[in-house]
């Protein structure tokens, strides 16, 4: 294993971090392959390649990849839990869950391997923005079965940065961490970060020590940039991944910050018309299909990530890292993100409706309050199931917040309404109010 | 099963020359780079050249919590800034909290300590272990999750909460050992009977690794029967590293790996050593920390040690299930009353459920003490002689097992308060 050393350093793993042309499209084909036939021990991949009369060997120039069919969130539902494994669970050595689209997680195994590689991908991406042994790190995300925490921990340790777990919540206490650990790089969504300025100003409290800070999980702006690193005297850095991809570390801004480095090494990357599924050029807006390129417990082929960015111009950057994508624009699916925490509606949908005192119809409201996503769900109730008593709503409405929070993991207000009185729809349902608008 | 049947089942002569050969190292260690021990020392009159024979150890200061906090957050570390790989927190309940800082080396030697651990509780590559002792500033999620990953184990890093879903994942990903408090335990297998999910029958959960709050014999008894499972108690804090230590399959005393720490158990009054088998506090020393040295470190937890082999060819000490701490010793009425030896009279008791509460008040210039009990489903009666009958028969267990006298209410069954992380059991109102 690679080991750290003192000092600050360029790159990571300089060679993979800087690998372009023939020799970058030469090193992606022998892990495609590799990762087609890993893929197709998995029974649904056998499936898939099998309807398309693809066998692992037809692979034999990068762009035959576009033969291979899509793979998207809804497949990984149909092989809860273990379905999309292609290693016997005695390899697995750790599992994460992430949203799936309905009340069952979408679970994602790792082999050693794939924990060394998540590591390391991380490494590359904290020694891009500038950080080295002797950084003081504070990693202000949930651990446990999210992947944020955990994943940059373990980028960070290898690195031997000092790691401060300090999770989410007690933003007070986290501030007084900063200053007595004299910490020199957080990690957190961009709106925690945001309120935690908030609370320094109110507490008159000085962080004059940090100078980086890595941010993701959640869309924002050049100017909650702007704002974050004037109110928090940061560096500040957009971090972008995903679960199905391990987690954090599939791309992240260098000091250029004009698009985010993804690691071409690890995984491929296309753009393509999420209508229509074409394949799209540099410069053009599309969904993101990634293909991953070393993952051993759970690899996924042509997986559609939902989020709308583009590959920029030009294979390289004043940093001499390769071709960029830009930040993330937007979705191409209803997913939300709220807290950092992804939530599709359907989720929302499939809890209510199996709750017998919910009714017809509910509405979703996002608003930002104190710079935090609150999340409003307004549930027609059914009056069958309903005594009329106040006890009795209250303890309706605590039933349903509990089973939202178990399948969403995240905090929601219920407010139960009477029958008929939400709006109804003719077409499609538009069931989501997002008034958050952009960051700050 | 062993992880390193080598040092584990060394004689204990060659261990003792170990032990002294690393308690050396430290004591000049210390000397020469520690303000704060180097200035003990001299405080004690000791220079480490005293240091002889292992048993020369009692010629070294004790080190209390306060010195942790009154030295807050870092100025007892050994190691510079840059050494530091982590930091943990312990939230104290009064005041600061208490700051542990870890070298490479000391999440190394934490790791090894729960690696042997797990392997003599049976566990190995093939298990899949969930971790539900909260992550983050808390040693329990991150030491339980780097031992299990060390072992070769599948790990699920589920931390606290969300208990539903904490079945559902038990379930749907054959996890077949838990780590977490007791008492989360018990409401996780409440929970699970409610949602219609049997532990024992539709899971493949075999293990238990519980601790973090002191939990009594009669207390494994009734959660191996209920659950199907073995449980096994886990030891450590976080000023040591964090959890450390566990009994093996036998059962029977904690296996305290002495390449790794020195145990001594004292006379809480008098800070001398009492005998191998009676009561005391355990003082630990920790023989190997390179960032936040532990010497002779009074941790106020109430045990007895052995140095006999265990049965299962382990020879290092084994220290036995902690019956309390010494600041949680209620003084009532002039007698000692540890929670524990309520705790253990309870669970005696073929009626009562698995909660309880106890409430020591001052009334008249009179302590007084209510235990309120919980009594299960099947013993919950409509009559009020029988209830009248369980109450009173409580309250004389409980009078000639503490020599002092309890008011005993009973409690329908699931009406006191579970927590999920560490339960609290005991309101002292003398205190408020």
């Amino acid at each position: 294993m690679q080991r750290h050393t003192k000092g600050y350093r360029m790159f990571w793993d300089e060679r993979m971090e800087t690998l372009k042309g023939k020799e970058l499209a030469a090193l992606q084909l022998k892990r495609l392959k590799r990762t087609v036939a890993q893929a197709a021990k998995v029974p649904f991949y056998r499936d898939l390649l099998g309807k398309a009369s693809l066998a692992p060997g037809d692979i034999r120039t990068l762009a035959d990849v576009a033969k291979i069919p899509f793979t998207g969130k809804k497949d990984l539902r149909g092989g809860y839990p273990f379905g999309f494994l292609a290693v016997p669970l005695k390899e697995v050595r750790r599992i994460h869950t992430t949203s799936g689209t309905t009340g069952k997680p979408t679970v994602v195994g790792y082999t050693k391997k794939d924990l060394a590689n998540w590591a390391g991908l991380i490494a590359r991406n904290l020694t891009m923005v500038g950080l080295a042994e002797g950084d003081v790190f504070q990693n202000m995300v949930n651990y446990g079965l999210f992947t944020g925490g955990l994943g940059f921990h373990y980028g960070a340790e290898l690195m031997g940065l000092t790691v401060v777990p300090s999770a989410t919540g007690n933003t007070k206490r986290q501030i007084e961490m900063i200053g007595d650990f004299g910490v020199t790089a957080i990690h957190c969504t961009p709106s925690y970060a945001m309120h935690l300025s908030e609370v320094a100003a109110a507490e008159g409290a000085r962080i004059p020590t940090l100078r980086v800070g890595c941010f993701g999980a959640e869309p924002w702006s050049e100017a909650t940039r702007a704002e974050l690193e004037r109110r928090l005297g940061v560096s500040a850095f957009d971090s972008y991944g995903l679960s199905e991809m391990y987690g954090p570390g599939v791309a992240m801004e260098c000091g250029e910050k004009d698009g985010l480095h993804l690691w071409h090494d690890s995984y491929l990357v296309e753009i393509i018309d999420p209508a229509t599924g074409e394949t799209l050029g540099a410069g053009e807006k599309g969904e993101m299909v990634i293909t991953p390129l070393v993952k051993e417990a759970m690899p996924l082929l042509r997986y559609r990530t939902g989020d709308i960015t583009m590959l920029m111009d030009g294979d390289g950057c004043s940093c001499g890292r390769g071709q960029k994508i830009s930040r993330i624009l937007g979705r191409s699916d209803d997913m939300l993100v709220v807290r950092g925490i992804n939530v599709f509606p359907s989720q929302i949908e499939h809890v209510l409706f199996s709750l017998p005192e919910v009714g017809e119809q509910f509405m979703v409201y996002l608003d930002r309050i104190h710079q935090l996503d609150e999340m409003t769900i307004e549930v027609e109730m059914n009056r069958q199931a309903f005594s009329g008593e106040l006890r009795d709503l209250h303890r309706v409405q605590v039933k349903i917040a509990t089973a939202l929070q178990e399948t969403l993991g995240i905090r929601t207000d219920v407010k139960l309404v009477e029958p008929g009185s939400l709006p109804r729809f003719e077409g499609k349902a538009k069931r989501v109010v997002d008034r958050r608008g952009v960051l700050f | 099963m062993f992880w390193d049947s080598k040092i584990e089942t060394m004689e204990r002569e060659e261990l003792e020359r170990l032990q002294y050969r690393l308690l050396k190292t430290l004591v000049y260690r210390l000397y020469s780079f520690s303000a704060f021990y180097h200035r003990r020392m001299e405080e004690a009159g000791v220079h480490p050249d005293d240091v002889k024979t292992l048993a020369d150890v009692v010629k070294l200061p004790f080190m209390f919590k306060r010195d942790l906090r009154d030295n807050y957050p870092d100025k007892l570390f050994t190691a510079t800034k840059e050494e530091l790989v982590r930091y943990h927190v312990s939230s104290g309940t009064t005041g600061k909290p208490t700051v542990v800082g870890y070298t490479e080396n000391d999440l190394e030697e934490w790791t090894v300590s729960l690696a042997r651990a797990l392997t003599s509780c049976g566990l190995g590559e093939k298990d899949v272990i969930q971790v539900s002792y909260g992550y983050g500033l808390f040693t329990g999620g991150l030491g339980l999750h780097y031992g299990a990953e060390r072992i070769g184990a599948t790990v699920i890093p589920t931390s606290v909460g969300g208990t539903e879903r904490q079945i559902e994942l038990m379930q749907d990903l054959g996890a077949t050992a838990i780590c977490c408090t007791p008492s989360y335990l018990l409401h996780l297998g409440e929970v699970a009977e409610k949602m219609g999910v049997s532990i024992r029958k539709d899971t493949k959960m075999r293990v238990g690794i519980l601790g973090a709050e002191p939990w009594t014999a009669e207390m494994r008894n009734r959660i191996q029967d209920w659950l199907g499972i073995k449980a096994y108690d886990i030891y450590g804090t976080s000023e040591l590293s964090g959890p450390l230590f566990t009994e093996c399959t036998e059962q029977n005393g904690i296996h305290i790996w002495g390449d790794f720490a020195l145990t001594e158990v004292v006379d809480p009054k008098t800070g001398e050593q009492v005998a191998d088998g009676e009561k005391g506090e355990l003082v630990m020393t920790i023989l190997k920390k390179e960032a936040l040295p532990i010497v002779r470190y009074r941790i106020g937890d109430i045990t007895s040690m052995t140095r006999e082999v265990c049965a299962c060819g382990r020879t290092h000490p084994r220290i036995m299930r902690i019956t309390g701490r010494v600041d949680d010793m209620l003084i009532i009425r002039g007698i000692n009353v540890f929670p524990s030896m309520i705790e253990h009279t309870l669970m005696g008791i073929p009626e009562v459920g698995q909660h309880f509460q106890i409430v020591v008040d001052r009334k008249h210039e009179l302590d007084t003490l209510l235990v309120r009990v919980e009594l299960k489903p099947e013993a919950f009666s409509d009559k009020i002689t029988e209830l009248m009958k369980i109450k009173e028969m409580v309250g004389k267990r409980l009078e000639s097992a503490l020599t002092v006298h309890a008011d005993v209410e009973l409690a329908e069954p699931g009406s006191l308060p579970r927590f999920e992380g560490k339960a609290k059991r005991v309101t002292d109102r003398r205190k408020m």
